[in-house]
């Protein structure tokens, strides 16, 4: 019994990361059309930048705070020098043009950190267990969860409570209309992307000491969000959340339940929905 | 229809030609190289087809290439006795079928919503590979030997370098020249113009769903055969040939190439195949100097090195012949 409790807290804390990276890269592309395949890069840098300042500062609150806004920065200076450029080519090269970040990015973290697994460890409160009806459980991961409900609850605040929301929700519907009313979306782009790219990377601080910082981080996780997207549905935050907390679980008690079949489970569900909802279970028809 | 001019059948037999002659005049670690160039050339023309010519931008098309590559190792290893000519029979219907599924499912969508598809497919179809260890060899990949040609009256050792070349080069050769066949042919045009507006093609009475998936399974099955080559040729296969670096190298040569034209892509696979034999003997961090050429060109140059070509011809011929010729081919510029 406490067995399927321990896998259930795994699958939320996983649940937890996917949120934070998906929930940006859907919001991007249902405002600016772009499929963000640097998206998971950008968590992956995440990891890496806390790893440095960790072993400088030895403080992990440190990085929670500057990481993603250097994130925030390298993500408005993709958005300005790179994609804004290929714009009038059409989505096909701004779609090209993340995946060659993605590439080179991911060459270049291998070329300054090495291409092996770097671990970190977490002290303080962190690094305890607590005790969860009889089973002592790793405070470190109700973190990352409850990271990512602050995080979510933020959001959906921010969306639906502010004039700032308004915009957002608007743009999403029809950016040319949002332009047209005197609001300067360009700057709103960038700065959705650049917020985007800052969840990402805080995604990646938080997930560092979890499941320790490798070049392939990058790509393990992007598939997976993007099946949190399609199976969510396109540009629906919800649908995010809805999906992350099925696909977290999905990961974790297919490990317990089937082992061989674990990597291909999260596939079949894809597949699934692709099959009766091909907008995803949230999206809209298009 | 306009009339097939001579002009590219031309062009095509020098080609063979030059390629025929190449063993007398190169080193066998050159002639290594030029084999993976060709096959290369075809992986990346059944790219360019979808690409260049459908619009359609998959992250997926290693999953055929392969798909054929297993084929070859697999069957080798489990049916004795089984040809070369039909091992790659079996590696072509093996990605046929693949295309078929896959088309079947992921072209109900378009745009960035079939990249995302394609490459979650892939990365399927990659964790298949890595975990199904008693079929597929995992980690450790598969080793065999390429079986000898058989031609009824005599059979053609291909444990030596130049027989398997030649036979690549005419095999696979003509294999490409099909594909130029194909775009020429009423099919081929119409997947052209289904890209430019497919709506009007629709109210012409064309079923451009049927098209499309005609094509996918199409490129799917010229994968696979490129796939199966690699096998024989480094008598070899790993889970590397299905993942998804496999795609990007496929991405990266058409691109840089040039999606435009139809030659692009062979140009491309003859760059990249050169330059990662020598930019790795440099320097281990040549896949950060293609991707930094791959975003250069996508910055830039967005009809890749064909386009350049197309542009000095045009300084130096001072025609504009060569760019009008280019963007209606189908530079890519929707």
């Amino acid at each position: 019994m406490n067995e399927y409790l321990v896998f259930f807290l795994h699958g939320l804390a996983y649940a937890g990361l996917l949120f934070l990276i998906s929930s940006g890269l859907t919001l991007v592309f249902g405002m600016m059309n772009v499929l963000n395949f640097a998206h998971a890069t950008m968590y992956m840098l995440g990891a890496y930048f806390s790893y440095t300042l960790l072993q400088y500062t030895d403080n992990f609150w440190l990085s929670v705070v500057v990481c993603p806004l250097l994130l925030f920065v390298i993500g408005a200076l993709i958005e300005r020098v790179f994609l804004r450029r290929v714009h009038v080519y059409g989505h096909l090269h701004e779609l090209l043009i993340t995946f060659g970040l993605a590439y080179v990015i991911t060459e270049g973290v291998k070329w300054i950190w090495g291409n092996y697994p770097l671990a970190m460890t977490i002290g303080g409160l962190l690094g305890e267990t607590v005790e969860i009806l009889g089973t002592a459980y790793p405070v470190y991961r109700i973190f990352i969860f409850l990271c990512a409900v602050l995080v979510g609850v933020i959001m959906a605040l921010i969306l639906y409570k502010t004039r700032l929301g308004i915009i957002l929700r608007a743009a999403v519907n029809d950016s040319e209309m949002v332009n047209a009313l005197g609001v300067n979306v360009p700057r709103v782009f960038t700065g959705v992307f650049a917020f985007g790219a800052a969840l990402s990377g805080f995604a990646g601080v938080i997930a560092g000491p979890l499941l320790t910082t490798y070049p392939g981080m990058a790509n393990d996780i992007l598939i997976d969000a993007f099946v949190v997207i399609v199976v969510g549905g396109f540009g629906s935050l919800g649908g995010a959340v809805v999906a992350s907390l099925l696909i977290g679980e999905l990961q974790s008690f297919g490990v317990l339940l089937f082992p061989r079949l674990s990597v291909a489970l999260v596939y079949l569900l894809m597949a699934a929905v692709l099959i009766i909802k091909p907008s995803g279970l949230f999206g809209e028809e298009q | 229809m306009k009339t097939v001019k001579a002009g590219p059948y031309l062009t095509a037999a020098g080609l063979f030609a030059l390629m025929a002659a190449a063993p007398f005049v190169i080193k066998p670690y050159h002639l290594n190289m030029l084999t993976e160039i060709i096959i290369f050339a075809l992986y990346a023309v059944s790219y360019n087809l979808l690409l260049g010519y459908a619009g359609l931008l998959s992250f997926g098309h290693a999953m055929f290439f392969g798909m054929g590559a297993f084929s070859v190792a697999v069957g080798l290893i489990h049916i004795p006795g089984l040809g070369l000519g039909e091992v790659i029979l079996l590696a072509l219907a093996v990605a046929t079928l693949t295309g078929l599924a896959a088309g079947l499912l992921l072209l109900r969508h378009k745009g960035s919503y079939f990249a995302l598809l394609t490459l979650a497919f892939n990365a399927l179809f990659y964790a298949v590979a890595t975990k199904w260890h008693e079929i597929t060899g995992g980690d450790d990949g598969l080793s065999i030997t390429r079986p000898d040609l058989n031609l009824g009256f005599t059979s053609l050792p291909m444990a030596s370098l130049e027989n398997f070349y030649y036979f690549t080069l005419v095999v696979v050769g003509l294999i490409i020249l099909f594909c130029w066949y194909f775009t020429k042919t009423a099919m081929g045009q119409s997947v052209l113009m289904m890209r430019e507006n497919e709506e009007r093609m629709k109210f012409l009475g064309y079923n451009t769903n049927v098209n499309r998936l005609i094509l996918f399974t199409f490129t799917g099955a010229l994968a696979g055969v490129a796939g199966a080559f690699y096998t024989l040729h480094f008598q070899f296969c790993s889970q590397s040939a299905i993942s998804i670096d496999m795609t990007t190298t496929v991405l990266l040569m058409t691109f840089v190439g040039g999606t435009g034209t139809f030659m692009g892509p062979v140009l491309g696979a003859f760059v990249f195949i050169i330059l990662q034999n020598y930019l790795s003997d440099i320097t281990d961090r040549w896949p950060l100097f293609m991707g930094l050429i791959f975003i250069f060109m996508v910055l830039f140059v967005p009809g890749g090195l064909s386009q350049l070509a197309g542009k000095i011809k045009d300084l130096v011929v001072g025609k504009k012949e060569g760019a009008a010729a280019l963007s209606a081919q189908g530079g890519n510029h929707e």
